[in-house]
């Protein structure tokens, strides 16, 4: 059992023979040449388990590098382990499978990620598909390494972005005033750390929202909007000041919380109970605890019909139409009267008549003095129910940045477009069949409201 | 930024608290009981108690492997029921629990709303349980350890299984993300529990303390203690003498060789052997009436004690034997004539010749003998007299191995052919099976299945931390759901 273990670590680590080690020393000076070319420091070639992951941030996998990287480790630990047991007790049979076949389990799945990072790295490098032979086998693979790395002939189709130099190149600032009524939001920063790694995935927006609008969300996939939604409201926090009518939502979340209705994109309710009960249930979680029994259910019967759900109160969810669901979900929010009003895509899945009479409702609400900020990729065809528009647009260093706040004439001029659905193609990137202008007009921008 | 904060108004708004959200999804739960078909965890349940009923019910609570399989059994079945009780529960509704949390849904208040609701299900899967396998036939004892009534006490356990089982699954439903992750897991933990329930299967060493993780570990033992399997005969031994008795056993061993087996104290079983005391006081009216009913000692009596004996081979024995030394030097009371004097001149007279060639007898009988000294009148004087006759088989064998006859005969082969049933048929049969019934259980004598109070009470309060901790492991885990958001 020992020796089917070493053979499998020795696979994997190439430290038995001299062969093994001049395989190694080979496969580091290519791969120190090749994060070069890709923009990356060749000394991560020299540490175990980073170069695993900056070799995937060259192929352009970064998840996978993660995996791979976090196993090999896992395997040098677990190698460890071994030497360390067999040290002190003789009799290790059964951990030695147990370990035999944890090595098998985790080989396994290096291997898989294996390929799927050198092939990244062969459609970067764009040549031929038959080199990933040579890549799986750990002995061979200093010959690609090398040969990639030292050849001129062979470059790489794109360089690892330098994101921090992209962030300081495309820095801003500002604030928006403080306002007694009304949406306050002064953003600096949204971060996440991700295997080591902080990024920022919303940066410098700064708006006044007044009472009574109902604002439009725009934004390419992928530039934040419905991280920006959450950050306001308190959902997930943000390095940010957001006040709602004098309210904080960063400092008074579990009481500001009830002022802010979130629907959410899917409908997320249970589908075999009533409508009258998911009503009445959402009714009690979010009203006052002071509100009777009565008041409720009148609150209830209101909602019911201002949704137009009242033929179907006694319906399982699961029965409903797709626009049923969604105008149960709105209600749903809406029970509690909230200031804000926010909504992710509320007519995905409907027809463009039942999308229409959806928003008139909406404008509707807003118009009793609420603010109404909503998120659709179908905007022309209602964007006279709107007051503003905010654009949001994912800039070179991939960060989410306001590219636009205000009127909707406003943005037709600023972009130069008539159609909202232009305007979010002129700032997606150019890779997801856009114009590309992203960072043209977020700079445009901050200078506008500087 | 800060210079435009101004302070932020208080908000005096109080919404329900933990306490009454409990409520509000317990109500939605028992209404899901209806809506979605989860009341058919219940005929399930009595299905699964029906199957695993008629296969143990002939054994469960009569013997102690059938105790113990049963046992197992049971805990399977409470494993199995509290497991797909709420596997899905909380994965299924991921969606909707992060949407209610938004909205002010405390973690803690929704898991202990499953709690009641879990607590309710395992409560009447419990009852099913015990209805359909008593309906199937499987024989409880009416007594328990605990409360007094065995189904009562019984019951408790099986709750308390299924309901640990229940908080177990409702906690890897809140780690799995969807329905399909929690029923891949399910098999693993399943699997866990049956395996290192450190009851059925005999574990490596290193292993061991991998049952303090499992809930079948204290489940099997408290029903195993409940169910007094230590005092239940170990059946498998019966058994496997019944289907040995055709078996022939032979062989050819030397006396000497038994003899050296029989003095051996060095063997302990020999030695316990040896130690048995046999006889004990008896009188010698006991002695008479045995004697006087015996036809043995019809034909003993008899028997010729002495045969062609003349009065000269009488007279040359107490001349000759050692025996009667002290008999020949008996002074007569002349001076220089002893006895053995007097005798030597009768055997050299010539006169004397005719009498020493007179034979005595030649048809006396030991009857005749103990009619002459009338042995049955002397019994009788001293009927009530007790003589001690106790002795140990060791006195026994050391008589027969120092007998000369015996060492003699040594190299004498004995071969002895016969079957187990035959040996078994000599002692008795229920004899047999009872004592090595008694024996074997004995020796599987587990102090863990002791059926005590204490012992039965120390398991529920084992079964009542896993419930604790599963829901709290599930609360913890829940607390961060909003962090799979991204």
């Amino acid at each position: 059992m020992n020796r089917f273990l070493d053979i499998l670590l020795t696979l994997e680590f190439e430290t038995s023979s001299l062969v093994s080690v001049i395989a190694m020393a080979l496969y580091i000076v290519g791969l120190w040449r090749l994060l070069e070319k890709s923009g990356l420091k060749g000394w991560w070639a020299l540490i175990p388990g980073a170069r695993d992951y900056q070799i995937a941030r060259c192929a352009g996998r970064e998840s996978e590098g993660r995996v791979y990287s976090l196993t090999g480790v896992a395997m040098l630990l677990l190698n460890l382990a071994v030497t360390l047991f067999e040290s002190f007790s003789e009799d290790a049979v059964t951990l030695m499978l147990i370990a035999a076949f944890l090595v098998f389990l985790l080989m396994f799945v290096r291997f898989v990620y294996a390929i799927r990072i050198f092939s990244g790295l062969i459609e970067v490098y764009g040549i031929r598909r038959r080199w990933i032979w040579l890549c799986m086998i750990s002995y061979t693979r200093w010959i690609p390494a090398l040969i990639w790395g030292w050849n001129r002939k062979y470059q790489p189709e794109w360089q690892v972005e330098d994101i921090k130099a992209e962030m300081a190149r495309l820095a801003s600032s500002g604030s928006a005033t403080v306002m007694d009524e009304g949406l306050s939001v002064n953003l600096t920063d949204r971060t996440v750390t991700e295997f080591f790694q902080k990024k920022v995935l919303l940066r410098d927006i700064h708006m006044n929202i007044p009472q009574g609008h109902m604002v439009l969300l725009l934004g390419g996939s992928g530039a934040g909007k419905t991280t920006f939604l959450n950050a306001v409201n308190g959902y997930e926090k943000a390095h940010a000041e957001v006040l709602l009518n004098g309210g904080n939502m960063y400092r008074q979340y579990k009481k500001m919380q009830y002022e802010v209705g979130f629907v959410p994109q899917s409908e997320m309710m249970r589908g075999k109970d009533t409508v009258l009960n998911t009503l009445l249930d959402a009714a009690k979680l979010r009203l006052p605890k002071d509100v009777s029994a009565k008041q409720r259910r009148e609150r209830v019967n209101e909602v019911m019909d201002i949704f137009g759900l009242k033929p179907v109160k006694n319906n399982l969810v699961e029965k409903l139409s797709g626009g049923q669901k969604k105008r149960l979900s709105i209600s749903m929010e809406f029970i509690s009267n909230p200031s804000l009003f926010i909504l992710d895509e509320p007519d995905s899945g409907l027809d463009g008549v039942m999308a229409r009479e959806l928003f008139e409702q909406l404008r509707k609400i807003a118009d009793t003095g609420k603010i109404v900020i909503v998120i659709t990729h179908t905007p022309d065809r209602v964007i006279d129910l709107f007051d503003d528009v905010i654009v949001l647009a994912k800039d070179s260093a991939r960060t989410g940045r306001l590219a636009w706040y205000g009127s909707i004439e406003g943005a037709r001029k600023f972009f130069g477009r008539d159609k909202m659905e232009q305007i979010v193609k002129s700032v997606n990137r150019k890779e997801e069949g856009g114009d590309g202008l992203a960072d043209e007009f977020v700079m445009k921008y901050a200078k506008e409201v500087a | 930024m800060t210079e435009n904060v101004k302070p932020t108004r208080s908000i005096r708004v109080r919404h329900r608290g933990r306490g009454a959200q409990v409520w509000i999804y317990f109500g939605k739960l028992l209404r899901m009981f209806v809506y979605q078909s989860d009341w058919k965890v219940l005929p399930m349940a009595a299905l699964i108690a029906g199957l695993v009923g008629m296969v143990i019910r002939r054994r469960f609570f009569i013997n102690m492997e059938g105790t113990l399989m049963g046992a197992f059994a049971m805990v399977c079945v409470c494993i199995w029921n509290g497991c797909f009780n709420s596997i899905q529960v909380i994965c299924r509704e991921r969606d909707v629990i992060k949407r209610e949390h938004r909205s002010g849904m405390h973690i803690t208040s929704y898991i202990f709303s499953h709690m009641l609701y879990q607590a309710l299900l395992c409560l009447a899967q419990t009852v099913v349980t015990l209805i359909v396998t008593t309906g199937v036939g499987v024989q409880y004892p009416a007594e328990g350890t605990v409360t007094g009534l065995f189904y009562v006490d019984f019951g408790i356990s099986m709750f308390l299984i299924t309901f640990a089982s229940d908080m177990m699954s409702l906690w890897v439903s809140t780690l799995a993300k969807t329905t399909t992750t929690a029923m891949t897991i399910m098999p693993f933990v399943l699997i866990f529990q049956l395996v290192f329930s450190g009851g059925m299967l005999t574990l490596p060493a290193w292993t061991e303390p991998l049952t303090h993780f499992t809930i079948s570990n204290p489940g099997l033992k408290v029903i195993a203690a409940q169910a007094d399997t230590n005092h239940r005969p170990y059946a498998t031994i019966s058994s496997m003498i019944g289907k040995m008795r055709d078996s022939e056993l032979g062989g050819t061993v030397t006396l000497g060789q038994v003899m050296d087996l029989l003095t051996n104290e060095d063997n302990p079983t020999i030695a316990e052997l040896r130690a048995k005391e046999l006889g004990g006081v008896v009188t010698l009216g006991e002695i008479r009436n045995a004697l006087e009913h015996s036809a043995t000692f019809e034909t003993f009596k008899q028997e010729h004690i002495v045969e062609n004996v003349t009065v000269g081979d009488i007279v040359d024995i107490i001349l000759k034997g050692d025996e009667f030394a002290n008999l020949r030097d008996q002074d007569l009371g002349l001076p220089g004539v002893s006895l053995g004097k007097l005798l030597e001149d009768i055997t050299a007279s010539a006169r004397a010749k005719p009498l020493l060639e007179t034979q005595i007898s030649h048809l006396t009988t030991v009857g005749d003998v103990l009619d002459a000294v009338d042995a049955a009148g002397i019994l009788d004087q001293y009927a009530d007299k007790e003589i001690d006759a106790t002795f140990s088989v060791g006195e026994i064998v050391d008589l027969l191995a120092g007998n000369e006859d015996v060492q003699a005969r040594r190299d004498q082969e004995i071969t002895l052919k016969t079957t187990v049933g035959s040996l078994i048929d000599l002692v008795g049969e229920d004899k047999v099976m009872s004592f090595l019934e008694q024996k074997a259980a004995e020796a599987s004598y587990v102090k863990d299945y002791e059926n005590k109070m204490e012992v039965v009470v120390d398991y529920w309060l084992s079964l009542l931390l896993f419930i604790f901790a599963f829901a709290a492991l599930a609360t913890i885990t829940l607390e961060f759901i909003d962090k799979d958001k991204r």
